[in-house]
C-alpha cells in the first residue's frame, strides 16, 4: 500500500473577530492527530483565504466565527470559491452559533457546522470520513 | 401489538435500572480543583498555622483585607448589578440600557463592538461589515451623544468598557459629551477599562502596540487623576486572560503583573502610588469551581494589598484595597441544553458575591450563540437579583472566612500566583515576558490542555461530554438579531458628519494633538478638543498612532486624510 498522504488543513478567522483561542487550540489538536495544518491567523478576507487554498492545495477550509459574522462572510467565502473554482475542498465552520442559523450555514455551502462545546474527536472523525475517501 | 410493547418497556426497564445502579453508587470522576489541585478529603485545623489571624486574614475592612474592603461589607451597600450592553448602533443600545435600568439593574456598562475596539470609523471598509455586531461604536461626539441622552451623567455609574488603545477615545468623547451638557466632570462616577495591554491577546494587536499602550493607557489614568477625582480609570482585566484558558492563579499573576507595568510608568511619570493606586479596579472571572474561585478573590485581596504597601510604599488603606468586579465565565458555558447555562452561570455569580464583589455582571445563558436577547438580558439581571434579594449571602462579611478549606486553598493560590509572579520576574519582568511572547506560550499551551481535558473526560460538562443529548433544534428564548439598517445609518450618519465638518477648526485640533504627542505631552486634552471639532476615533488614534510610528490605519488599508 501507498503511504497516504496527510490531510491538510487550512484553519483562519475572518474579518476582524479576534477570538482566536479555538481556532489555534483546533490546529494543535489537528496536528496532533496527524493532518497537515496550516493557520493563517485572524484579520482575512474571503479573497485571501480562497487563494491561501489554492495555493496549499488543501483539503479543508476550517472557518472560525465567535462574534455574530458568520452569515456576513460564509457567503462571500463560498462564492470566492465558487468563482476560482474550488469544488473539492471540504468546508468547515466552528464557534458560537444559534442553532436556528445552523440549517441556513448548510445551505450557504458549509459542509459541516461544530459548535463551541465540540470534542476534538468529533472533529477529527468528520474530516478523516469525508476527505479519504 | 400489547406484546411488542411489553418487550419494549421490559427492555427499557433493564438498560433504565443498569444505569440507576451505576449512578447510585457513582464517586466523582475526579478529586482536583478546577485548576488542577488536589484536594484532601477532609480540612483540618492543623492544615493552616492558627497564630496568624490578624495578621493574614483579618477582619473584613482591615489589612490585609483578605475578608473584604469593607468591614460591613454588603450591608453598607449591594453590590452593582451592572449588565454589559452592546447591540447595534448607538441608539440600540442605548435603547437596551434603559430597559434594564427599569428593571432594576444599578449600574450602567457599555461595550466597544470589535471596530471601535481597533480604532476604526464606522465607515472604515474593514468596518462596515462587523459595525454593532459585538457591541457599539462609537464614530463621533454625535455617537456619545445618542448613547448618553437623557442620561443623569452626574449621578449614574457608568462604566465605559473600552479596553484597547482606543479607550483614550472614548474617555475624550465621554467627557466632552458631559462637558458640552453642562457637568462638573469633577462630579462623573464610573469607569474605564483602559487596559490596552491585555487587549493584545484578545485579537486587537494591531490596535495596541505595546509603547502606545502604556502611553495613552497611562493617560488616561494621568488625566483622571487630576480632573476625574470619582472616576475609576483602568479596570485591569484578569477576566480576558482567564477566557484565555489559564488557571485561577495564573489569572491573578498575569493580571497583577500588567498592572505593574502601567504603575511602574505613572511612578515614571512623577505620580505618587497614593495619588492614583486608590482608582485602580480589577474585572475578575468567577468559573465554576465555587471554592477556588472565592479562594482565589481573597488571596488576590491579600496579595494587592501586600504588593501596595510593601513594594510600592503605599500608605492609604485605599491604595491597598483590590477593588473588582466579576464577569461570570463566559468560556464556561456551552450551546448544548442551554437552559444549563443559567445554573452554571448562578453559581458562578454565587461564588464572586461570596467573594465580596463590588460589580458583577452575569452572562447571559444565550452567549455561546448570539449576542443577549431582551429577555435572557433580564434573566441575566434576574439571577443577580434572586440573590442578592433572597439567598441571604449579603448578610455576614465574608461568610467562608474561617473554613479550613477556604483559608487553606486561599493560601494554596497565593503560594501558586506568588511564584508565577516570581518566575515574570526573573523573565525580566512583564514587559518583557510579553515581549518575548512567553505570556503567548502560556496562554496557548493551557487552552491546549483544557480541551484535552474535556476530550479526556478528566474535566466533565454536562451536555458536552456527559449526559449529552441530540443537538437542539432552536434557541428556547430566540436569538438577538443585530438590525443591518442600524448599521447602515451609522455609517451614512458619519459619512455625512465628514462632509459637513468645519475643516479648518478640525485641522487645528488634530495639529495640536500631534503636536502635543510629539511633545510627550498628555493627549486627553488635544483628544477632549478634536472630538469637539469632530474628530473621528479612527482620526484621533491615527494622529497619534503615526507620531509612535505605527501606520495611521491598523488595518493598513486608510492614508491618514491630514497633510500638514
Amino acid at each position: 500500500m501507498a503511504t497516504k498522504k496527510k490531510i491538510k488543513v487550512l484553519v483562519t478567522k475572518v474579518g476582524l473577530d479576534g477570538h482566536d483561542r479555538g481556532a489555534k487550540v483546533v490546529s494543535s489538536l489537528l496536528k496532533e492527530a496527524g493532518m497537515e495544518v496550516i493557520y493563517l491567523g485572524m484579520f482575512q478576507r474571503p479573497e485571501g483565504i480562497v487563494k491561501a487554498a489554492i495555493d496549499e492545495d488543501v483539503d479543508v477550509i476550517g472557518l472560525s466565527y465567535l462574534s455574530g459574522e458568520h452569515l456576513i462572510f460564509t457567503p462571500k467565502i463560498v462564492e470566492e470559491m465558487k468563482k476560482n473554482r474550488v469544488d473539492d475542498v471540504l468546508l468547515l465552520a466552528g464557534g458560537t452559533f444559534p442553532a436556528e442559523d445552523i440549517p441556513t450555514m448548510e445551505e450557504m455551502g458549509i459542509d459541516k457546522v461544530f459548535r463551541a462545546g465540540s470534542l476534538t474527536a468529533s472533529i477529527v472523525d468528520y474530516i478523516k470520513d469525508h476527505v479519504e475517501e | 401489538m400489547g406484546e411488542t410493547n411489553e418487550k419494549v418497556a421490559q427492555n427499557t426497564q433493564e438498560g433504565n435500572w443498569d444505569d440507576y445502579i451505576k449512578a447510585y453508587y457513582e464517586k466523582p470522576a475526579s478529586f482536583k480543583s478546577w485548576s488542577g489541585y488536589d484536594l484532601k478529603e477532609i480540612y483540618r485545623p492543623g492544615d493552616r498555622a492558627e497564630e496568624d489571624y490578624n495578621q493574614n486574614i483579618a477582619d473584613a475592612g482591615a489589612y490585609p483585607y483578605t475578608r473584604g474592603i469593607h468591614a460591613n461589607m454588603f450591608r453598607g451597600r449591594l453590590w452593582t448589578k451592572r449588565e454589559v450592553v452592546g447591540i447595534g448602533s448607538p441608539a440600540d443600545t442605548h435603547a437596551r440600557l434603559k430597559y434594564l435600568s427599569q428593571q432594576g439593574g444599578s449600574g450602567l456598562n457599555t461595550i466597544a463592538d470589535v471596530t471601535y475596539e481597533m480604532g476604526l470609523d464606522a465607515d472604515h471598509p474593514w468596518a462596515v461589515d462587523e459595525v454593532g455586531l459585538t457591541g457599539v461604536n462609537i464614530t463621533s461626539i454625535k455617537d456619545m451623544e445618542t448613547l448618553t441622552k437623557d442620561i443623569p451623567l452626574d449621578k449614574v455609574s457608568w462604566s465605559l468598557i473600552t479596553a484597547s488603545t482606543a479607550s483614550s477615545v472614548t474617555m475624550a468623547q465621554y467627557v466632552a459629551v458631559a462637558q458640552d451638557a453642562g457637568y462638573d466632570i469633577g462630579t462623573l462616577r464610573g469607569s474605564i477599562q483602559n487596559d490596552p495591554i491585555h487587549f493584545r491577546y484578545c485579537g486587537f494587536r494591531p490596535a495596541c502596540p505595546l509603547d502606545l499602550s502604556i502611553k495613552l493607557g497611562s493617560d488616561v489614568m494621568e488625566y483622571c487623576t487630576k480632573n476625574l477625582p470619582k472616576w475609576y480609570y483602568t479596570t485591569v482585566n484578569m477576566y480576558d486572560l482567564r477566557e484565555q484558558g489559564v488557571t485561577a492563579p495564573q489569572e491573578v499573576a498575569f493580571g497583577f503583573g500588567i498592572a505593574m507595568c502601567y504603575i511602574d510608568e505613572l511612578i515614571r511619570r512623577g505620580l505618587d502610588i497614593d495619588e492614583f493606586a486608590p482608582r485602580f479596579t480589577f474585572y475578575v472571572s468567577c468559573h465554576m469551581d465555587i471554592f477556588e474561585e472565592v479562594a482565589k478573590i481573597r488571596a488576590a485581596r491579600r496579595m494587592w494589598a501586600r504588593l501596595m504597601k510593601e513594594k510600592y510604599g503605599a500608605k492609604d488603606p485605599r491604595s491597598m484595597q483590590f477593588r473588582f468586579a466579576v464577569h461570570t465565565a463566559g468560556c464556561s458555558l456551552v450551546p448544548q441544553q442551554p437552559f444549563n447555562n443559567m445554573i452554571r452561570i448562578a453559581y458562578e455569580a454565587l461564588a464572586a458575591v461570596l467573594g465580596g464583589v463590588q460589580s458583577l455582571h452575569c452572562c447571559s445563558y444565550d452567549e455561546p450563540m448570539c449576542l443577549p436577547t431582551e429577555r435572557a438580558h433580564l434573566q441575566a439581571l434576574r439571577t443577580q437579583q434572586i440573590l442578592a434579594y433572597e439567598t441571604g449571602v449579603t448578610n455576614v462579611a465574608d461568610p467562608l472566612g474561617g473554613s479550613y478549606y477556604v483559608e487553606s486553598l486561599t493560601d494554596k493560590i497565593e503560594e501558586e500566583a506568588l511564584k508565577m509572579m516570581k518566575e515574570v520576574e526573573d523573565l525580566g519582568g512583564m514587559e518583557e515576558a510579553i515581549r518575548t511572547e512567553w505570556l503567548d506560550r502560556q496562554f496557548e499551551s493551557e487552552a491546549v490542555q483544557r480541551q484535552k481535558e474535556l476530550d479526556k473526560a478528566e474535566k466533565l460538562v454536562v451536555g458536552v461530554n456527559v449526559f449529552t443529548t441530540e443537538q437542539e433544534k432552536a434557541t428556547p428564548l430566540g436569538v438577538q438579531k443585530i438590525s443591518l439598517n442600524s448599521a447602515k445609518q451609522q455609517i451614512e450618519a458619519i459619512k455625512a458628519l465628514k462632509q459637513a465638518r468645519d475643516m479648518d477648526r478640525l485641522n487645528d485640533a488634530i495639529k495640536r494633538l500631534r503636536d502635543d504627542a510629539n511633545d510627550g505631552k498628555n493627549v486627553i486634552p488635544a483628544m477632549i478638543e478634536a472630538t469637539r471639532a469632530s474628530g473621528t476615533t479612527g482620526e484621533l488614534l491615527g494622529t497619534v498612532r503615526e507620531v509612535f510610528g505605527y501606520p495611521y490605519d491598523p488595518m493598513e488599508t486608510l492614508k491618514s486624510p491630514f497633510n500638514f
